[in-house]
């Protein structure tokens, strides 16, 4: 075949251009860190590439919902847990009320600390997450009491008062975070007026000691006695616990699955420092042997040594 | 009896024979850079040797030559090569053309990356998911309003950018056809110079290497196939005569004549509304273009009639499929009610804002906002164009299913859910699988662009190389070619020098006895 100059000059010019643009996708992988800078580059890469990152971007989430689940259950469970210590310091005072030795000075003494309790139990039914009331079921808004002595705000309704709230932790997989309150604390607060009413009006002391495990009707409600009513507060807290165990989990399978995703996001494209920067450097030398190899075949020809 | 100065007539045509040679070489080695130049050879001959017959011939023994002479000056080039090279640059023009436009719709849809429509539904999502946590809290809600508006910003600039580039891309046909106008003309008005000179016996060479380098860059824009016709008079064997160019459709209906001698014919390239596609405009409402219909073609004529008249008309089924930039950038523009990558694109982005802003305001419509509203839409419109978020009052947002709820959050997350439901009118994806498939789609097709035009070019340079190793002129070659014409040339002067000696000697040594 009959090889002219221009054929050597086109030719290492298109070695030249195809050798530039291997080392301009090399520069433009290792400044960029990534593999890929369009789809087109690797589809696969790309298409896996997006959903990547949308499953971290749920993960994330997911991760900041678990976050808000979690203040909502420690908060339910530091509440629950006032709750019961104030239960048992009742049910001290009602057994110290209910012995025939205590005077109905020292009655009126411990039923001026019931009232105290009785208040601090409607204060507890009033725990606020952030700017929610946890008890008050849906209506997130309105306190259970209104004051100190009144009943249960009316503005709650039955159905929403009694309704969960649910926060998504995963795909398809979500949690109640609150506990509605409204029956608890409505039973605790018609013991504490009942326990109050005895101490006011100066009942025998068996009658007291009664309220321990009996029943009592008032007004229509049936009021569980003491034992009764700290059963419930404990099942109620169970439960929250139960709750906070399976956040806890979830948050753990959360955390590993983020590892996950983001290894597989950086393995699908991320550049391979090593390779990438070996393959830069192989592609520099035959870019050198290129050039000079073409300006010595190219500058050579029969005019330089026709004299 | 041969002549007393035949020997200097001998010699003088060897003389001239050996200059012109010398100077075609000179004019190859000037030429050396130039594009699409062929080398040229000079074809010697033999001048008819003597005697001559005839009735009274000299009775002579044996046939004396007398000398050479320049038969014609020829090109070196091989047709076939040629047309392997135009076949391959029709390849090479679509494919570069068809990977540009696909690169620039890559461009924007700019995925993956933390900024597109991708990434603003997972945004929407995410704020959706921090307004499930805290349903009263108006920041949330607020921030919800502003990823909504960031996806409809997202579906608008899409829109927006896409059509641009469609226009450029028309705008790309329109000029385009202006070119391949402007080369049928140039090559009818070589074929007029060279039916002109042919006849008195020339042989043009450099006239046909720039009609052959017009033909090389007409078959960029479209493929068209091409005849010599021999001109009349005392044309030689080598010359090639006026080129017929004739565009031959693909489904074998009758061949459109585009130049034949020195006549040509005009295209226009027109949009379905039977107008000139030119990237402007045409449809102000949506932003949007006629699709391409047909390439109208006028009768040859010197100037041709206005094309858009007609009587011819190539529609987009009757041109080659994978060859030329015009069809490239037709394939891009859009044709056939709404084929083309640009208006695919378009149309599956309007279907997935409109699906998305259909489903998404259904349940929203469904639910109650903080302050009791209901029945409200979230999202308006119906296209990727149009869809705009409408609620302004963080409270309006839906989010409870009962009134009167302010932490209920139901409604919410049954818009939240949306994210993950299959479509059924989105091939059965979600909305973010369905625009992860377009992308996917798009990857596809522009590697395959991309990979297509490295192969045509890698094709076209090796054939490219192929016409070189005949035309293109090599130094060496011709030094080689110099050194032996000018001793041919010395040799030849020579030659004279030894005749006038002779002939010295018969006139002034002759009959000089003793003197």
């Amino acid at each position: 075949m009959r090889v002219t100059q221009s054929m050597l000059s086109s030719n290492m010019l298109r070695n030249l251009n195809t050798s530039y643009s291997k080392m301009s996708k090399y520069q433009n992988m290792l400044d960029s860190g990534s593999k890929i800078s369009r789809p087109s580059d690797d589809p696969v890469v790309a298409v896996k590439g997006m959903g990547y990152r949308i499953d971290l971007d749920k993960n994330q989430q997911y991760q900041r919902n678990i976050r808000d689940a979690n203040t909502w259950l420690d908060t339910t469970d530091e509440s629950l847990d006032q709750v019961g210590a104030a239960l048992k310091r009742v049910k001290e005072l009602i057994i110290q009320a209910a012995t025939d030795t205590t005077t109905t000075d020292d009655r009126q003494k411990i039923n001026a600390e019931m009232q105290q309790i009785k208040e601090q139990l409607r204060d507890i039914a009033n725990t606020k997450v952030g700017e929610n009331y946890i008890f008050s079921g849906t209506h997130t808004n309105l306190p259970l009491y209104t004051d100190s002595t009144g009943p249960q705000n009316p503005a709650i309704t039955p159905a929403g008062g009694q309704k969960s709230i649910d926060i998504n932790i995963f795909d398809g997989i979500s949690m109640n975070v609150n506990t509605p309150g409204a029956d608890l604390f409505k039973d605790i607060d018609g013991f504490m007026t009942n326990i109050n009413t005895l101490l006011q009006s100066g009942a025998p002391a068996a009658e007291i000691g009664d309220t321990l495990g009996l029943q009592t009707t008032s007004g229509g409600t049936t009021i569980p006695g003491l034992d009764g009513i700290y059963e419930n507060t404990l099942t109620v807290r169970a439960d929250v616990g139960a709750r906070q165990n399976r956040v806890e989990l979830m948050e753990n399978r959360l955390g590993i699955q983020e590892v996950n995703v983001t290894k597989q996001l950086s393995l699908n494209e991320d550049t391979d420092y090593a390779k990438t920067i070996t393959d830069m450097v192989t592609q520099d030398s035959i870019h050198q042997a290129a050039l000079s190899v073409g300006a010595k075949i190219i500058q050579q020809t029969l005019v330089d040594f026709i004299r | 009896m041969r002549s007393t100065f035949m020997g200097l007539e001998t010699n003088k045509r060897g003389l001239f024979t050996q200059q012109t040679a010398l100077y075609t070489t000179g004019h190859n080695i000037s030429n050396a850079n130039t594009l699409g130049y062929s080398r040229q050879r000079v074809n010697m001959q033999a001048t008819p040797g003597f005697p001559t017959a005839g009735l009274n011939q000299p009775t002579y023994p044996g046939h004396l030559g007398t000398g050479v002479e320049a038969g014609s000056i020829q090109r070196i080039r091989d047709q076939f090569i040629d047309r392997q090279y135009r076949q391959e640059t029709n390849k090479l023009g679509y494919w570069d053309s068809a990977a540009k436009s696909i690169a620039q719709m890559e461009d924007i849809m700019a995925e993956p990356s933390e900024f597109g429509i991708n990434q603003s539904f997972t945004d929407f999502w995410k704020a959706m998911e921090d307004v499930i946590d805290n349903p009263k809290d108006s920041a949330a809600r607020q921030v919800l309003i502003s990823k909504g508006k960031s996806i409809a910003d997202s579906f608008n600039y899409m829109d927006r950018q896409l059509k641009q580039i469609q226009g450029n891309i028309g705008n790309e046909i329109s000029v385009s056809t202006d070119k391949v106008n402007s080369i049928l003309k140039q090559i009818a008005a070589i074929n007029k110079q060279i039916q002109e000179v042919e006849p008195s016996g020339y042989v043009p060479n450099d006239l046909y290497d720039a009609r052959d380098s017009l033909v090389d860059e007409l078959n960029e824009y479209i493929p068209v196939s091409i005849s010599l016709q021999k001109t009349g008079g005392l044309a030689k064997d080598v010359a090639e005569g006026s080129m017929t160019i004739t565009y031959v459709p693909g489904d074998g209906s009758t061949p459109i004549k585009l130049v034949d001698g020195k006549e040509y014919a005009a295209l226009a390239t027109m949009d379905t509304n039977n107008q000139r596609v030119d990237g402007e405009v045409d449809e102000q409402a949506t932003g949007g273009f006629y699709n391409f219909s047909e390439i109208k073609i006028s009768a040859i004529g010197e100037p041709p009639g206005d094309p858009a008249t007609g009587p011819y008309t190539i529609d987009y089924s009757q041109m080659d499929q994978g060859k030329g930039s015009l069809r490239a950038l037709i394939d891009a523009y859009g044709h056939s009610g709404g084929q083309g990558t640009y208006p695919e694109m378009l149309a599956n982005l309007d279907k997935l804002a409109n699906e998305f802003i259909t489903k998404f305001n259904d349940v929203h419509k469904a639910g109650f906002g903080l302050d009791n509203s209901t029945g409200l839409d979230f999202f308006s419109g119906t296209t990727a164009r149009d869809f705009k978020v409408v609620i302004t009052d963080p409270k309006q947002v839906a989010v409870s299913d009962t009134t009167g709820e302010e932490g209920n959050n139901q409604n919410m997350r049954k818009l939240a859910e949306l994210q993950t439901q299959a479509q059924a009118n989105l091939k059965q994806g979600t909305f973010q699988s369905y625009y992860k498939s377009l992308v996917g789609d798009l990857a596809v097709k522009g590697q395959e662009a991309e990979r297509s035009a490295f192969n045509s070019a890698t094709l076209h340079l090796q054939i490219s190389s192929n016409r070189d190793s005949v035309s293109s002129v090599s130094l060496d070659e011709e030094m080689t070619n110099m050194i032996t014409f000018q001793q041919a040339y010395n040799a030849n002067a020579r030659m004279i020098t030894v005749v006038d000696e002779t002939l010295d000697k018969i006139i002034n040594g002759m009959g000089r006895v003793g003197l």
